[in-house]
């Protein structure tokens, strides 16, 4: 019936904006029948409303009088009336509330709160303008209520959100818990705002039409107190005014559904409303938005860790919970279960601002800041722009590690290698008993930060000094810069200036030239020779911070700058080579040359093709594969009793020996590592390894008839990683960190993590699979723990078995999936789980991160992502080799410039 | 393994004969010329640690339990429980790291060998003393007994301003030995005046290069120059002793270790066999020195471990306690595994409150009898100070550990609960309690901070200050 008599009303009353505007502007017809008395008609424009469960509807048409009159046409109608007069100002649909007063309804309203008890369901819908932000208390917009604290329900202003509260059985007599909008969802501009409450304890908030708030609030309205009043602008005890101005107020008896309130939306706020936002939302073309650099680099450095470390636990490559994956640009966009996750341009039709802005994710973790709510609004607003690369929590880990300019002291072998090249004293077995040892940091022990200095390297630096003028003929040395042996100021000072060049890798200024001739001065006053003075001269050149340290100018405005010749030669030299620059080199950087992009090149190739090259390639492979380890390796007894402490020597020279034949020789793709097949072994090894010997000493081995070797992880130096129980979790662990730059996160909550053995009738790999199945587990080490599976012929020791101790029979098959990947793919032997890994852009890219983390000397941060992909790119565009990759660190910005401070 | 105890009145009785031959160092005996003048009490912080923790609700059992140790000198501690270091989590990795990390800090980890932040015990020292200790002294002094490594923050508990280890780890006696009371190795005799004076130009030359880069006109970043100057303290106190301390008596260094350092006291993550007697042993020369350093004067800050975070050692021996033997520790056999698995960590990975955890247990008491060692060395008559208390009531020592819940399967649960003791440092701080403080690691500590008279402040600078007064005298 309600259908039928409201199609009637849309058939009179059924004006456009534009003529309603027209009639309001011209006439008196419409506002006069307004004031007449209440219509049994709800006045639209050309959007119909939504009537069905209407309970009570208030226009505010009369511009006279102190009644609003209830016009759903609803038989027992709810009218309310104005307590103060003065208090209000009111024009056709508009009632403004100027000072402190209520609008309640002359009785109780028990027709309301019956059928809000009955169909346990409410829906309140508001068209208002705020008079202000500052409102709070909150200040009631409309309520159902006794007073302050007994109410059914109420909804209100609290600052510059909407708050409501409703009474449930789950809930206080007080309504409480409420639900509000977000922070600054509220202003002084015309809002639509409607709150529901449904069948299914659900409590949501719209404005204008978006849903901005929601509870489950759980229980029945069947403790609604039906003495309780409706009113607006006041509670009924008169101590929460508000202020602003009604157009619109309607009530039902059902909680309206989204499109529902997008359709009263739409209908507008009514006919004497000034214009609002409801013109329907141009559509965005997702093709407008242009993938600028600068865009380009925020969602790299801003957006995408963002999203690691907020969402990608839940919604990445592998956990795709609600099958969303946000991991990934295309099936970001095409969203998951609920929708699309992402709007290009709209983020009020993205699920995911959505979800974010109101706190629902993520989920059972505080809420996001409001930082960082602008930052992914303003993204998604901005079209989304992704670099268009996959995003992977390890690599946005938290940047904690901040990349701070630490200076570079040398490490023990730099300073070892630094004083051979430049004086060409071997001072390695002193430097090593006198000097402490750099510990690992960040997988390398060349990490900057960690490279601190105690006593006992002041105490070194000062003994080795000497130990090293001692073993140096130090006027051969000083004839370099000047034949003569004069004695005089002005020769001291040319050969300080030639000596601290090339010791201290550049230039010395007037300041230096000065300090070092007040030795040459103390020396003569005590009677000295020309020799004792320049071996003054060196040892005090040799304790220089310059000496000591790789120092750079820091200094600047805060910025990025390019770094000068001879600050490029030290970096161009410690990184290829792991020592100081050579003659050529530093020439080369006085001339300018270093300048010149083809001249750099020039001299990396002239760099490459020399010893030291190879020797620091073998230094960064072990520190990679952190193969000093070996050297304590102690497996147990009882479980190997044939071990041999020589077979982890071993088990180095042939890692070592194999890197240098795939790099240097051969000179393949790094990722060759991974299943060339070849290696080098000790008869020993060999016969640990079940191959027969072929020669007395370490030789070459080809490896095409033997299918389970081929490449470093079937290598003894890294399948000793798994420890006496050949661990697929520590393995695992290795090659997901290691090798594929993935990460994994803490176990849940209540998990019992004691490791679980193998046993007769349960393998290694039967112990994974049953961790892997299990649901509190699973999820994360089914991202690790398969990676192992290829192994589980090799025992801890490295050696193959098709069977364990416990006579179990051991597997190789299995499946690996990549991080990033969304399909697992299967493999069948360990050869293949090789070729795989070797193939896979993942472990190429995670070659070159390592790389330069020790090229850098520091851990990498987010900031570095943009150019390691550009480094990355070049590499490969260039054949993926070490020499391509290196040469693509060099040339990059993050080794041709230094990020500068400010000292204001 | 020598087990004598050293003490600065054995060291002064036993000038020309001493038991284990330590230096006479005429520092040692004026060490108030280069220190402090003695009749004042120098402020003093030290960090404790213990690996492993003691679970929760272990730590309810009070001096009934496993805090038995502790109990002589229950008048001069306040033992904390319910302190919460849940904000030092780093997503993806245990306690033995991050809580690690967060002892005495309150911060998770800042890169592998980094913490977010300082050590409480060296934001003491740079409010006391913030252009340098006194002349000749330690400035910090870190040293331990520990096996496991991997990760630094597993061991070194001493962290400067931003969050690098503060000092050089001293994992040798010998070489704690070295780092306090050693004579420099001066690049030769030196009793060649002439050949002084020349040293001395080639030393001032090198500090005054070192001075141009931390002065106004440095062009290093903040981090760069906060390196270089530490670098010049240490040249510094180099200077001071090679060319001030001078004692042709010294006689013999401490006996060489004969545990397992480095890289192979470590080995694959396995863990190692070692006996009670050589790890106490060797524990006890490591406290009996570090003592002896605080008593001297020469060491005001610092922190001193007593296995590593995560430690993992297959223990044998008897374990005996008030005269009697209380357990008899086989951590392999009792627990029928080898390896990493054989290792008495295991038995936090096996905790469970409804059962004895009885190995646990003497694990954690053979902890506490130790730690207690190390503070009652410095309770005797000859640690009284010129206000008739002991270095141990005089100084802010804090006690803690990783964890609070050693099974890694629930960070919330495993960074709360994680036992903390301090002492009363000279009547700024209540002792003689167990309390339940209910509070966060970090606001407990802002709240020692404040009790030092200290003004920095731990923590996320816009955090609101929430103090613990309840722990304040």
């Amino acid at each position: 019936m309600k259908i039928a008599y409201w199609l009637w009303g849309l058939g009179v009353f059924a004006f456009s904006l534009l003529c309603v505007s027209e009639v309001y502007q011209g006439g008196q017809s419409f506002a006069h029948a307004q004031q007449e008395k209440p219509s049994k008609s709800v006045k639209t424009e050309s959007t119909p409303r939504v009537t069905n469960g209407l309970i009570a509807f208030y226009d505010f048409a009369s511009t006279k009088g102190a009644t609003v009159y209830d016009r759903s046409g609803v038989a027992k109608p709810i009218h309310l009336r104005i307590a103060s007069s003065s208090a209000v100002r009111r024009a056709k649909g508009a009632l403004e509330i100027r000072g402190k007063t209520i609008i309640r309804s002359d009785g109780n309203a028990s027709r309301l709160n019956q059928s809000v008890r009955q169909s346990n369901q409410l829906t309140v819908e508001a068209w208002i303008k705020p008079a202000s932000r500052n409102q709070s208390g909150p200040a009631r917009i409309v309520t159902i209520s006794r007073d302050s604290s007994n109410r059914n329900f109420t909804l209100g202003q609290d600052g510059d959100r909407f708050d409501a509260r409703l009474r449930s059985t789950k809930s206080s007599k007080n309504g409480m818990p409420s639900i509000s909008s977000p922070s600054r969802s509220l202003d002084t501009r015309l809002t639509h705002v409607v709150y529901t409450y449904d069948r299914r304890g659900r409590a949501m908030l719209y404005i204008n039409g978006q849903l901005r708030g929601r509870r489950t609030l759980g229980g029945k309205a069947s403790n609604w107190d039906g003495r309780f009043h409706l009113a607006l602008a006041n509670e009924l005890s008169h101590d929460r005014p508000w202020r602003g101005t009604y157009y619109l107020v309607a009530l039902y008896g059902r909680g309206l559904s989204q499109k529902e309130i997008e359709q009263n939306y739409r209908a507008g706020a009514g006919v004497f409303a000034p214009p609002t936002r409801m013109a329907a939302k141009p559509k965005i073309d997702p093709k407008s938005f242009v993938a600028t650099p600068a865009a380009i680099k925020h969602f790299e450095t801003k957006i995408a860790p963002l999203l690691a470390r907020q969402c990608l636990e839940c919604h990445g490559w592998k956990s795709r919970k609600g099958q969303l994956d946000l991991s990934r640009k295309v099936a970001a966009l095409k969203g998951g279960k609920d929708g699309p996750a992402i709007v290009p341009g709209d983020p009020e039709s993205s699920l995911l601002w959505e979800s974010v802005d109101f706190d629902d994710m993520p989920k059972d973790r505080p809420p996001l800041s409001r930082g960082e709510k602008q930052l992914l609004h303003d993204w998604i607003k901005s079209g989304a722009i992704w670099s268009g690369t996959t995003i992977a929590r390890a690599d946005y880990a938290p940047d904690r590690p901040k990349g701070e300019n630490w200076i570079q002291r040398l490490t023990v072998r730099q300073y070892i290698r630094t004083v051979r090249h430049t004086v060409g004293v071997d001072i390695a077995a002193d430097a090593r008993k006198l000097l402490p040892r750099d510990l690992r940091a960040d997988g390398f022990s060349n990490t900057a930060y960690n490279l601190n200095v105690d006593l006992g390297h002041v105490e070194a630096y000062a003994r080795l000094a000497q130990l090293i003028v001692q073993r140096m003929d130090v006027q051969k040395f000083a004839s370099v810069y000047s034949k003569s042996r004069q004695f005089s100021d002005a020769n001291m000072r040319t050969i300080i200036k030639g000596m601290g060049r090339w010791l201290l890798r550049g230039p010395v200024n007037e300041s230096e030239i000065g300090t070092y001739l007040t030795i040459s001065k103390a020396v003569a006053k005590e009677g000295g020779s020309f020799s004792e003075a320049v071996s003054y001269i060196v040892e005090a050149m040799l304790q220089a911070p310059r000496f000591i340290y790789r120092i750079e100018n820091q200094a600047g405005d805060g910025k990025p700058r390019r770094v000068t010749g001879y600050e490029l030669a030290s970096r161009m030299s410690y990184i290829l080579w792991g020592a100081p620059p050579d003659r050529k080199l530093l020439d080369a950087a006085g001339a300018g040359d270093l300048a010149d992009v083809r001249k750099v090149r020039a001299q990396i190739g002239r760099m490459l093709n020399d010893p030291r090259a190879v020797e620091q390639s073998i230094q960064f492979i072990h520190e990679w594969l952190n193969l000093e380890r070996l050297e304590n390796l102690r497996p147990d007894r009882k479980h190997y009793p044939k071990w041999n402490g020589q077979l982890a020597i071993d088990m180095r020279r042939e890692t070592t020996a194999f890197f240098e034949n795939v790099v240097w020789k051969q000179e393949k793709p790094l990722s060759a590592l991974f299943n060339a097949q070849i290696t080098y072994l000790t008869p020993r090894l060999a016969r640990h390894y079940g191959i027969t010997p072929q020669k007395s000493d370490f030789a070459r081995y080809d490896l095409t008839g033997i299918p389970s070797r081929g490449g470093l992880l079937t290598q003894g130096s890294t399948l000793t990683i798994g420890g006496n129980e050949a661990s697929m979790v520590a393995r695992g662990l290795f090659v997901l960190h290691d090798i594929l730059r993935g990460k994994v996160d803490d176990p849940p909550p209540g998990l019992d993590t004691t490791p679980v053995p193998a046993k007769p009738g349960l393998s290694n790999r039967g112990v994974s699979i049953e961790r892997i199945k299990d649901q509190s587990c699973g999820s994360c080490h089914s991202k690790f723990e398969p990676l192992a599976f290829g192994l589980e012929k090799f025992d801890g020791v490295g050696a193959y078995q098709e069977k364990d101790r416990h006579g179990n029979r051991l597997r190789e098959d299995g499946e690996v999936l990549f991080p990033g990947s969304k399909k697992a793919i299967a493999f069948t032997t360990s050869g293949q789980l090789m070729d795989l890994l070797a193939g896979s852009s993942r472990v190429a890219e995670t070659i070159t991160w390592k790389m330069t983390q020790f090229s850098l000397g520091r851990p990498i941060v987010k900031k570095d992502i943009p150019t390691l992909d550009t480094i990355h790119k070049a590499a490969m565009a260039r054949g993926g080799t070490y020499q391509s990759v290196i040469t693509a660190i060099i040339m990059s910005d993050l080794v041709q410039k230094v990020q500068t401070e400010s000292r204001r | 393994m020598s087990k004598t105890r050293i003490s600065r009145r054995t060291m002064f009785k036993g000038l020309g004969g001493a038991t284990i031959g330590l230096p006479l160092l005429e520092e040692m005996l004026v060490s108030s010329v280069l220190a402090a003048p003695t009749n004042t009490v120098p402020t003093r912080a030290f960090n404790v640690f213990f690996g492993l923790g003691i679970p929760a609700p272990l730590q309810t059992e009070g001096f009934a339990g496993v805090l038995e140790p502790l109990k002589p000198l229950s008048d001069k501690l306040l033992i904390m429980r319910n302190v919460d270091q849940v904000r030092c989590d780093e997503r993806g990795i245990n306690a033995h790291f991050d809580g690690a990390s967060g002892a005495f800090t309150a911060e998770p980890p800042d890169g592998e060998a980094k913490s977010g932040g300082p050590s409480i015990d060296q934001v003491v020292r740079r409010a006391v003393h913030p252009k340098g200790m006194p002349p000749g002294m330690v400035p910090t002094l870190i040293g331990g007994t520990y096996f496991r490594r991997s990760r630094l923050s597993r061991y070194v508990h001493s962290y400067n301003e931003d969050g690098t280890v503060a000092a050089t780890m001293q994992e040798r006696p010998r070489d704690l030995f070295k780092r306090v009371f050693g004579d420099v190795q001066v690049p030769d005799n030196a009793v060649d005046k002439r050949r002084q004076r020349l040293k001395k130009s080639v030393l001032d030359s090198v500090v005054g290069q070192y001075k141009e880069y931390t002065g106004k006109s440095s062009t290093l970043g903040k981090a760069s120059r906060a390196r270089i100057t530490e670098h010049l303290e240490r040249i510094r106190e180099y200077e001071l002793r090679a060319l001030l301390m001078r004692d042709p008596r010294t006689p013999a260094r401490p006996e060489k270790s004969r545990l397992k350092h480095g890289g192979a006291a470590d080995p694959n993550g396995q863990g190692i066999d070692i006996t009670l007697e050589e790890l106490t042993g060797e524990w006890r020369l490591m406290a009996d020195l570090y003592a002896l350093a605080i008593q001297t004067d020469r060491v005001r800050f610092g922190s001193l471990t007593f296995l590593a975070a995560g430690e993992r050692i297959r223990l044998t021996g008897d374990y005996k306690y008030g005269g009697k033997t209380r357990f008899k520790f086989n951590d392999s056999k009792q627990l029928r595994r080898s390896g990493d698995q054989g290792c008495s960590h295991e038995w936090w990975h096996k905790f469970n409150e409804k059962k004895r955890n009885e190995a646990l247990r003497w694990h954690a008491h053979m902890k506490m009898r130790e730690v207690a060692y190390f503070l009652k060395r410095l309770d005797g008559a000859d640690s009284k100070e010129v206000n008739g208390k002991t270095i141990l009531e005089n100084s802010m020592i804090t006690i803690s550990t990783e964890s609070g819940d050693g099974r890694h399967s629930n960070v919330r649960r495993e960074l709360s609960g994680v036992f903390h003791a301090i002492t009363g440092a000279n009547g700024r701080f209540k002792t003689g309690e167990i309390m339940d403080v209910g509070a966060e690691g970090l606001d407990v500590y802002n709240t020692m901070l404040r009790g030092m008279g200290v003004s920095r402040r731990l923590g996320p600078v816009r955090r609101e200050v929430r103090g613990v007064d309840k722990i304040r005298a």
